[in-house]
């Protein structure tokens, strides 16, 4: 008597949360399966299974082209907000700089701003400074969006930083420009990797900012969505599937990485 | 010969605070010196602008005769060990080590060899590739001392480095780095505001109150021969005997302590009589007796309290109403001192006096 009673709110937790599982996972695993049908439109039942998608999919050269462009404009993010941000983060952690908190505000600023009106605004300000749409656009508003992430990410690391280790490379000969590369920067490292993984998965999952400021040449969102303009077919099925598989294995691994880093 | 580190009326404030008040030191080479002195006084402070860390408001700081008071940490021939160590944590051991020599432009090999023949030095060896995290206490504690030391500075800067030590491991530490200082002759500069500490290892104690300079010495002068009230309780256990001269006698003083009459050496003193005198006797210069000792200063008094500290007992005597003194008894002879009733005396010889600063005021 004692356990049902107790048991019953419980009971329906668990019926919840795996509810919520089911929720999670449905949309994909539909997804996934469906890159396996072998029929021209995506709909049950599947029938027969093939991997001709998949192939097919490796050699479509708009696909291939879009990958390759998703990746150079998320390494040049990647490159610009970690750069950015670790300088930022240095900056608000240093001694004898006013107005750090301010600084620490407007740091952050663009993670909590509408993506539409970040994007919006963005459109404005490239062209009032006549600077064309495509690859460098979308590079900035990549970036501007990435730089805080990489900031918070740095930032924490810095704070636990112990101060005299600076103290230590600069006693020992190193001028502040080796202290920082050979000291801090290693002392950043994990924490770091994960931040610049994480700016690689923001860039490539991007659509408003990069619809709003790409030019003709198609990012693997764009090329996506205009293919779903198209009418579905499991082809998209079977990009989306490998483009899932691809960044859940590096988001995995970036998890990993600065957990190992919080346990050194 | 030329002093290693000269101050040179070095001032230091923060703001309105004055953490070193006209700092005026200088330090032979070769020897083990300690700044001594409660927490705040200046002594990190006065390390840290030694070590570039910090600019003095007013003054100069000499390195070897050179005015290096504006060089940055960098361009100076001084390492600092510090408190928590500071070891890299991403770099193994002999990394932490040779990271001084690479700045310096030593080739792969002579850095091998320096980094080979310090871990041999501390019998790290076997532990040259492991990271700090992997290392006790008193490992890192002796990574982080060669370190500082790899670049063979002109001084090497030690802010308490062994407060996060055991006591055990304290004490042996305390040995091995004054055997370390005297094995490589360099100079040592010590920070602790541990006086055991201090009197173990050091060659010169400098003790330091209120960011000034109290008194400089080997342990000796310093322990036997305090030179004010501050260092007198800073150092040791004391009795102090406030007292009031009555007569002197060429070199002897008739004083008044709480009505007991006492004689003590007042030094080169020549007091006045009716002026207030301080009589610092420390406890192992008192003698206890059951019989009346025959010369020296004697007086009859009351065991209170006895404390067994081991190889000591602490005796607590009453020597008139409310007036206790500090003993310190050897074991072979506290049998002897069964009963209540005691005589202590001491030297006069042995006791120090000081003037009393504050009855001019
Ligand atoms: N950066 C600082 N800002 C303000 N006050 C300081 C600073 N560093 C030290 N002080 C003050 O200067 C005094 C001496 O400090 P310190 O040299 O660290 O003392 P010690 O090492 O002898 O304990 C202390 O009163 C301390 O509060
Ligand atoms: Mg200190």
């Amino acid at each position: 008597m004692r356990t049902l009673l107790s048991d019953a709110p419980r009971a329906s937790l668990t019926a919840f949360y795996w509810a919520f599982i089911l929720y999670l996972l449905l949309p994909l695993t539909l997804m996934m399966a469906m890159s396996f049908k072998d029929a021209n439109f995506v709909a049950f039942p599947i029938g027969e299974w093939t991997f001709d998608w998949y192939v097919k999919v490796m050699q479509d050269k708009q696909f291939l082209e879009a990958c390759l462009y998703s990746i150079m404009i998320a390494a040049a993010t990647t490159l610009a907000a970690t750069t950015l941000g670790v300088w930022i983060a240095m900056l608000i952690v240093a001694e004898g700089i006013r107005g750090q908190v301010i600084i620490f505000a407007l740091a952050c600023l663009p993670a909590v701003v509408p993506g539409m009106i970040s994007a919006i605004s963005l459109r404005i300000f490239i062209s009032t400074i006549d600077m064309p749409t495509g690859t460098a656009a979308i590079i900035l508003g990549h970036t501007v969006h990435a730089v805080p992430f990489v900031v918070v990410m740095a930032l924490t690391r810095l704070r636990s930083m112990p101060g005299n280790l600076v103290d230590a490379a600069r006693d020992l000969g190193a001028d502040s420009v080796v202290a920082f590369f050979r000291v801090t920067l290693p002392y950043l490292g994990p924490a770091l990797l994960g931040g610049m993984i994480f700016c690689v998965l923001l860039s490539i999952d991007d659509f408003v900012r990069t619809f709003f400021l790409g030019g003709y040449r198609p990012t693997l969102p764009m090329l996506i969505f205009a293919k779903v303009q198209g009418g579905m077919s499991p082809e998209i099925n079977a990009m989306a599937t490998l483009v899932l598989v691809v960044t859940a294995a590096v988001g995995l691994y970036a998890e990993f990485l600065t957990r190992r880093a919080r346990t050194r | 010969m030329e002093p290693v580190v000269q101050f040179d009326n070095v001032n230091k404030s923060y703001g309105k605070h004055v953490a070193v008040d006209n700092l005026n030191l200088s330090i032979e080479g070769g020897k083990f010196v300690t700044l001594l002195g409660p927490s705040g006084c200046g002594k990190s402070t006065s390390l840290r602008m030694l070590g570039g860390f910090e600019t003095p408001t007013s003054g100069r700081i000499l390195l070897s005769g050179k005015d290096v008071t504006k060089v940055p940490p960098n361009k100076r021939n001084v390492n600092i060990v510090f408190q928590d160590y500071a070891l890299f944590p991403h770099m193994s051991v002999a990394k932490n080590i040779a990271f001084g020599l690479e700045l310096k432009g030593l080739d792969n090999q002579a850095i091998h060899r320096r980094v080979s023949e310090l871990l041999e030095l501390v019998q790290l060896q076997d532990y040259a590739s492991r990271l700090p995290a992997e290392l006790s206490g008193g490992q890192r504690q002796r990574v982080a001392l060669m370190r500082a030391l790899a670049p063979d500075p002109d001084v090497l800067l030690l802010d308490e480095p062994l407060s996060a030590l055991d006591a055990k491991l304290r004490q042996q530490m305390q040995i091995e780095l004054k055997a370390i200082q005297e094995k490589t002759g360099k100079t040592f500069m010590f920070v602790t505001h541990d006086q055991e500490e201090a009197l173990t290892m050091s060659d010169t104690i400098v003790v330091m109150n209120k960011g000034r300079i109290e008194q400089m010495g080997d342990p000796h002068t310093l322990y036997g021969r305090p030179g004010s009230v501050f260092v007198a309780n800073f150092i040791g256990e004391t009795n102090l005997l406030r007292s009031t001269v009555v007569g002197t006698e060429g070199d002897v003083a008739a004083l008044s302590w709480n009505g007991i009459t006492i004689t003590a050496n007042p030094g080169g003193l020549s007091p006045r009589v009716g002026e207030y005198l301080y009589v610092v006797l420390r406890p192992e210069a008192i003698h206890c007796s059951a019989a009346e000792p025959t010369s020296g200063n004697r007086i009859k008094g009351k065991i209170r309290q006895r404390v067994f500290k081991g190889n000591h007992t602490s005796l607590m005597v009453e020597v008139g109403a409310g007036t206790l003194l500090n003993t310190l008894v050897h074991p072979s002879d506290v049998a002897q001192l069964n009963g209540e009733d005691i005589w202590v005396g001491w030297n006069p010889e042995t006791a120090t006096v000081i003037p009393d600063r504050h009855a001019h005021n």
